[in-house]
């Protein structure tokens, strides 16, 4: 099954699975690229098939709380579903061109959208906590400073993966004033913070919402000191498998992604003698530490969730459930 | 005479963190008191007290929040001070100070195992426990129970920035204790799991406020959203006496290469880093506090700050009413 894969199809699935990319946008449209690829080399229409199920499926397993990734998946199949049947590799080739086209400059508008929607919630003199790396937060901060809006940002390192550091050098360097601390102090200066906005990996029917670990901590140590928290999250990210009750996998790291041999060496250890290490990639916050989610079609509370999936898939339910496509 | 090499080499290592942990500063404050001591050469008590009250100076100065290092300090000075009082001589003094040094470092090291054993009696078979950083008297009680042959397991955080974890982690596996080490960004998925948290303290405030490392408030806060107990471990020289005329503990902020590497910092505008290393767990957050003296509530620990320093918070209010005075 793996046989068919190229290696920079095995290298998107490597990242992706062990949060190289950790921001879930990045992460679905990586792999979608790949995926295209995979298509345009496809030496005839069967191939095409086969390769777009064994990756798509490796895909889903790399990341398989990430809501976008799994909707985007649906729509690429749906799109080239019928070329496939008939057996018509070119027609397979535009329709998955143009879903390709078409999906990169949706969620480009879509995520347009949600920031100039977030900026509105920013004041002037606002103090901005995000967490670990969200394209869709970046992009509101820096729409906020280029409306001449003086905002701050504070923001924790975000262990394990660190991306909280990649946030804290491409806002500074945008002109935007960024404290960077260790997560453990995410409660000790949250009195400092006006507002908190962090991005989704997916959101669930009930309107929890799965982030990179840590997310839940910083949503919780606002809503003690009572800060506002914001998610900005297409509605691409809702997971409509949930509403079925399906739960959202939550997957874990290897155990090298968190502790470096020469920090074990120091004090006399090494990876898998004697002790374990638990690397948690997501964690979930729940509704009521939520104050509003952000979305293209508007802010809604985390509850109204299902009446959004409903104006999306409508009444009951109706959507294709991606294990059955991918066959 | 000027402070012993010696001395200021005990001062260094606190300060950088080399001596570390709330009850293991104290120990050391106390030895270098006693090493001064030991080491002094002049001949005159007056010019003792003097060259002990630098030492204890020094010392001090060292680092600014665990209140144990003051009150190591003062347990031995005050004991020099009254044998001074009434007339002591040089050699007498001098026997004092080693003698209450001494004293001070059994006292510590008997008062955290006394914590270990109350403590594990908190602890249940098949308890699955959570700890943060690497406190003596919290792993006392872990201990302690695991050696009663209650089968427990423990998450032990890493603790950024400087991984005392991995310490806690490598005491207790060495004991035999299953233990995982996890992120602290872990902390509220994980404490789902857990039984109870133990942790230890820096200092302990006057209306049962608990400071000690940064983090320690945001798993409090975590446990007390999962219902799951909380614990404090602290000895009484932990306690605050200034606290209770109103002092506040300074939370002290590290460097910021503590956090990130230099490079990085050089390759960015616009980003500071902060470095607190402690942070203040209110009352409401904290089930118990486990003393050597036993188990107590939070909001009493003015009880144990009266019975301990009953003699010095007199002190501590004269000095203040005078100084409210003299403003006036």
């Amino acid at each position: 099954m793996e046989a068919g894969l190229e290696p920079s199809c095995r290298e998107v699935l490597e990242a992706v699975r062990y949060g190289k990319i950790q921001s879930a946008t990045e992460a679905a449209l990586s792999v979608l690229k790949a995926a295209l690829r995979c298509v345009q080399r496809a030496s005839s229409a069967g191939e095409a098939r086969a390769v777009l199920r064994d990756f798509f499926s490796e895909a889903l397993e790399a990341r398989p709380a990430n809501a976008l990734l799994m909707n985007v998946i649906r729509g690429a199949i749906l799109a080239v579903r019928d070329r496939l049947a008939e057996g018509d590799l070119e027609g397979v080739r535009d329709a998955f061109e143009r879903y390709y086209r078409d999906t990169v400059r949706s969620i480009e508008e879509v995520n347009e959208a949600i920031a100039r929607m977030a900026v509105n919630r920013i004041e002037d003199g606002d103090c901005v906590m995000t967490y670990s790396y969200s394209t869709i937060v970046l992009r509101a901060l820096k729409l906020a400073k280029d409306e001449g809006r003086e905002v701050e940002v504070y923001v924790p390192e975000s262990r394990p993966g660190l991306e909280g550091l990649h946030t804290a050098k491409e806002l500074g360097n945008y002109g935007i004033p960024v404290t960077l601390f260790v997560d453990s102090a995410i409660r000790y200066l949250m009195k400092e913070v006006d507002k908190v906005m962090i991005g989704a990996e997916a959101i669930a029917a009930n309107g929890a919402v799965v982030s990179k670990v840590g997310t839940s901590l910083v949503a919780l140590a606002a809503s003690e000191a009572r800060v506002n928290v914001f998610v900005l999250a297409p509605t691409m990210k809702f997971s409509p498998e949930t509403i079925y009750g399906e739960l959202v996998e939550l997957l874990e790291k290897r155990p090298e992604s968190l502790v470096s041999e020469d920090k074990l060496r120091e004090v006399g250890l090494r990876l898998g003698e004697g002790f374990g290490v638990k690397v948690p990639m997501f964690d979930v916050t729940p509704p009521e530490y939520i104050d509003a989610i952000i979305t293209e079609k508007g802010l809604i509370a985390p509850q109204a969730v299902t009446f959004m999936l409903r104006e999306i898939y409508g009444w009951p339910f109706r959507f294709a459930p991606i294990r059955e496509l991918l066959g | 005479m000027r402070v012993p090499e010696e001395v200021l080499k005990i001062a260094d290592d606190i300060r950088s963190m080399k001596i570390r942990g709330a009850s293991r500063i104290a120990q050391a404050a106390a030895r270098g008191l006693k090493l001064a001591a030991q080491l002094y050469s002049g001949g005159d008590r007056e010019d003792y007290v003097r060259y002990l009250r630098g030492v204890k100076e020094v010392l001090r100065s060292t680092r600014p929040t665990a209140v144990s290092l003051p009150n190591a300090l003062s347990y031995v000075m005050s004991r020099v001070m009254r044998a001074y009082d009434s007339g002591a001589d040089l050699r007498e003094l001098i026997d004092v100070t080693v003698a209450s040094a001494d004293e001070f470092i059994e006292y510590s090291r008997t008062a955290t195992k006394r914590i270990g054993e109350i403590g594990a009696k908190r602890v249940v078979d098949g308890d699955v426990i959570l700890t943060h950083c690497n406190s003596s008297a919290a792993l006392s009680i872990i201990i302690r129970a695991h050696e009663e042959g209650k089968d427990i397991e423990v998450f032990a955080t890493e603790t950024r920035p400087r991984y005392q974890g991995y310490i806690t982690v490598k005491t207790l596996r060495d004991r035999g204790v299953p233990v995982t080490l996890i992120p602290d960004s872990a902390v509220r998925l994980v404490v789902k799991k857990v039984d109870r948290v133990f942790v230890g303290a820096d200092a302990v405030a006057a209306n049962g406020a608990v400071v000690n490392k940064i983090g320690t408030s945001l798993i409090a806060l975590a446990a007390k959203e999962a219902r799951v107990n909380f614990f404090v471990a602290a000895e009484t020289y932990k306690f605050s006496p200034t606290t209770v005329v109103g002092e506040l503990i300074e939370i002290e902020e590290r460097s910021p290469l503590e956090v990130v590497p230099e490079e990085f910092l050089r390759s960015c505008r616009n980003v500071r880093v902060r470095n607190p290393a402690f942070d203040v767990t209110p009352p409401e957050y904290i089930d118990a506090i486990i003393t050597e003296r036993g188990v107590i509530p939070p909001q009493a620990a003015i009880l144990v700050l009266k019975e301990e320093y009953g003699w010095a918070l007199k002190d501590y209010m004269l000095k203040a009413t005078a100084e409210i005075e003299e403003a006036l």
